[in-house]
C-alpha cells in the first residue's frame, strides 16, 4: 500500500511539531510526540494500523530509550526516525500485523540512516532561526515597545514555522512519498562503508561534546574547575557511577562547601544575618 | 508613598505560558533560549513599567545569552519575574546581578534538569509505558502522554511559583554576602554533574591500529582506555571548551570544524563507527 497525499501532509505536520525546537513545544512536542513509542501510535492512527505502529514505535523506543541532548546539541534526530521511519517501514512490511516484528527490525536499521538525515535537517532549521532572530534584535535595537512588544512573539511563535516548513515539512512529504525508491537510492549510494556516511556518523558520536562543552562554558570559570568536572567524570566513568549516584555525592561535597563559604563569611560580617538564608539550599537544588 | 508594584496573576500565567511553549520554538545555535526568555518576560515587563523606555529598558536585560535544560528551567523564569518586580520597586538590581544569578544557575539546572527529568524521569516512564504496550496495547503510549504531561505541567508550575516566591521575598538571600556561598555550591555541583554527563552520554572512541609485526598490533583505544577511561570523551569536550571560550568560537563554527576532524579522523582510519544496513 502506498502513502497518500494526506497521510504524507499529516505526517509533515507532526514532523514539525516534534522537533527538538519544535513547533509543539518542549513537552508536548519534542518529549511527548517526539518519542518513538508515541510517534508509534500517531504515526499508526494516520496510517491506519495502530497496532503495528505501536509494535514498530516500541521497538525503535528501545534503541532510543535513554536519548539526552545535552546542551541542545542533536546527535540521532529521533523525530525523524520517528516520523519517516515508521511510515516506511510500516509501508514496506503491508499491513500484516503477523510481520509487525520484522518491520520495527527494518525500522531501526532504516532509523540510523534516517536519523542522521534528520541530524542535517535540525541544524538546517537552527541556521535558518538566525534570519528571524536577525528580526528581533532589530526590534530590540530600534527601542520601539510597540513594535517589540509585536516582533518578539513573531519571531518566537511564528516565523519558525517557516524555517519548519523548508527543513521538516518538504523533507518529510517527499520522502514519505517517495517511499522505498527513497530508500533503496540512499543505500545505493551512500553505503554505510563510504567515507561520507563515516564522516556523518563520526560526526553523530562528536556532536555531544559541543553540547557539554556549552555547559563547561557556563559553570568553569577557572583552571581548578576542571578537577570538580574531573571528579564527576571520574566517578562516571571509572566508578561506574550513574547520574544520581553522582549527583548526590555533587550535593554532599557542595553542602561542605557552602558550610565552609559560610564560615569564611561570617567571620567578614559578624553577626546580624548570619543564619538569615541558610535553609534555603535545599530548594535550589 | 506609592504602592508596591506586583505583577499580575495574569501576566504571570502568560509568561508561563510563553516560556513551557516558547522555550525552544525559535532555537538558534547563537542564541538556543534567549528568544523563549525575552518572550517570557515580555507580558511582565509590559505591566510593570509605565514608560516605554523603561520597558525597552528592563527587556534588553535578557537580551543575554540562556540555555539550559528548559523545563527545569522554568524556575528560573519564575524568580526573574520576582527580581524584576522587586527592580520596578525601586530595588538596588542591576542588569549585571540579575545576569549574573541566570548565568550562575543556567548551567548547574542544565546539569541536573538533563540527567534528573531527560536521563531519567523519561527512560523510567518509557520503560513502564514499553512493558504496557505490548503486543501493540494503545495503553503504553497513552500512559506515557498522560502521566508525563501531568507530571510536567505541574512540575514546571511549581517551580516557577518557587522560584517567584523566592525572587520576590529573598533578594537580599541572592544578592547578599550570603549568597556568594549558595552560588558557588550550586555551580559546584553542576560542575560535578556535568561531568558525569560527560563520561555517560558522549561515546567517542577510535579504531585506530598499529600493526607491530605480522601477528601482534597496537589497539589504541585499549591503550588510551589503560591510561584513563573516556579519555576521548575529555578530550573532546575540553577542545570545544577551549575553542568557545579561549578562541571565542561560536558553537555553530566549532560543529563545522569538527565535521572536518571527522572527515580526516575516518580518511586516517582514526575513527571508524563500523555500521551497515
Amino acid at each position: 500500500m502506498g502513502i497518500s497525499v494526506i497521510q504524507a501532509v499529516l505526517l509533515g505536520l507532526f514532523a514539525c511539531l516534534a522537533s527538538l525546537p519544535g513547533m509543539g513545544g518542549t513537552t508536548v512536542g519534542n518529549y511527548t510526540l517526539g518519542r518513538p513509542l508515541v510517534g508509534g501510535l500517531v504515526v499508526g492512527l494516520i496510517m491506519g494500523d495502530i497496532q503495528t505502529g505501536i509494535i514498530v514505535g516500541a521497538s525503535i523506543q528501545l534503541v532510543y530509550i535513554a536519548l539526552v541532548t545535552p546542551g541542545g546539541t542533536v546527535s540521532a534526530d529521533v523525530r525523524a526516525v520517528t516520523y519517516i521511519g515508521i511510515p516506511l517501514a510500516i509501508r514496506a512490511q503491508g499491513l500484516d500485523a503477523w510481520r509487525a516484528s520484522r518491520a520495527a527490525g527494518l525500522a531501526a536499521s532504516l532509523g540510523a540512516a534516517v536519523g542522521t538525515l534528520g541530524t542535517v535537517l535540525f541544524y538546517g532549521t537552527a541556521t535558518m532561526n538566525l534570519v528571524w532572530q536577525g528580526i528581533g534584535w532589530k526590534a530590540m535595537d530600534g527601542g520601539k515597545w510597540s513594535t517589540i512588544k509585536k516582533t518578539i512573539p513573531m519571531v518566537d511563535f511564528v516565523l519558525p514555522w517557516i524555517s519548519h516548513i523548508a527543513f521538516s515539512f518538504i523533507p518529510c512529504v517527499v520522502i514519505c512519498m517517495a517511499g522505498e525508491s527513497m530508500v533503496s537510492l540512499m543505500k545505493d549510494y551512500l553505503p554505510m562503508d563510504g567515507i561520507a556516511m563515516k564522516t556523518l556518523f563520526t560526526v553523530g558520536s562528536l556532536l555531544p561534546a559541543v553540547g557539554v562543552g556549552i555547559l563547561c562554558k557556563q559553570v568553569i570559570q577557572k583552571p581548578l574547575d576542571w578537577v570538580t568536572f574531573g571528579l564527576g567524570f571520574t566517578l562516571a566513568a571509572v566508578m561506574g557511577c550513574n547520574l544520581i549516584a553522582s549527583a548526590l555525592i555533587a550535593v554532599f561535597f557542595a553542602l561542605i562547601n557552602y558550610k565552609i563559604e559560610q564560615l569564611k563569611t561570617n567571620r567578614l560580617a559578624p553577626a546580624a544575618d548570619a543564619a538569615a538564608s541558610f535553609d534555603d539550599d535545599e530548594e535550589d537544588i | 508613598m506609592a504602592e508596591l508594584k506586583k505583577v499580575s496573576k495574569k501576566a504571570r500565567n502568560s509568561a508561563f505560558r510563553n516560556w513551557i511553549y516558547g522555550n525552544l520554538t525559535c532555537f538558534s545555535q547563537e542564541h538556543m533560549q534567549t528568544f523563549g526568555y525575552l518572550a517570557a518576560m515580555l507580558p511582565v515587563v509590559d505591566e510593570l513599567y509605565d514608560n516605554d523606555d523603561d520597558k525597552v529598558k528592563a527587556l534588553s536585560t535578557y537580551r543575554t545569552f540562556f540555555n539550559t535544560e528548559p523545563q527545569i528551567g522554568t524556575m528560573v523564569v519564575g524568580l526573574t519575574v520576582g527580581l524584576e518586580e522587586a527592580r520596578a520597586n525601586g530595588e538596588p538590581l542591576d542588569d549585571d546581578t540579575i545576569n549574573g544569578i541566570r548565568a550562575g544557575l543556567m548551567g548547574p539546572l542544565a546539569g541536573l534538569g538533563d540527567s534528573i527529568i531527560v536521563g531519567t524521569f523519561i527512560p523510567i516512564l518509557l520503560g513502564i509505558a514499553l512493558g504496557l504496550s505490548t503486543g501493540g496495547n494503545v495503553l503504553g503510549p497513552l500512559f506515557y502522554v498522560v502521566v508525563w504531561n501531568l507530571a510536567m505541567y505541574f512540575g514546571m508550575k511549581f517551580a516557577f511559583k518557587q522560584g517567584y516566591e523566592l525572587g520576590g521575598s529573598a533578594v537580599e538571600a541572592l544578592v547578599g554576602p550570603q549568597s556568594a556561598a549558595l552560588r558557588s555550591s550550586i555551580v559546584m555541583v553542576g560542575t560535578m554533574v556535568i561531568g558525569s554527563v560527560a563520561a555517560t552520554w558522549i561515546n567517542i572512541t577510535t579504531a585506530l591500529e598499529v600493526p607491530f609485526s605480522a601477528d601482534s598490533s597496537l589497539v589504541l583505544q585499549d591503550t588510551l582506555d589503560s591510561i584513563f577511561p573516556k579519555l576521548l570523551n575529555f578530550f573532546f569536550v575540553w577542545f570545544c571548551w577551549w575553542l568557545m571560550t579561549k578562541r571565542k568560537m561560536s558553537p555553530t563554527l566549532v560543529m563545522g570544524l569538527l565535521v572536518i576532524v571527522a572527515l580526516v579522523g575516518v580518511l586516517v582510519g582514526f575513527f571508524n563507527p563500523g555500521l551497515s544496513y
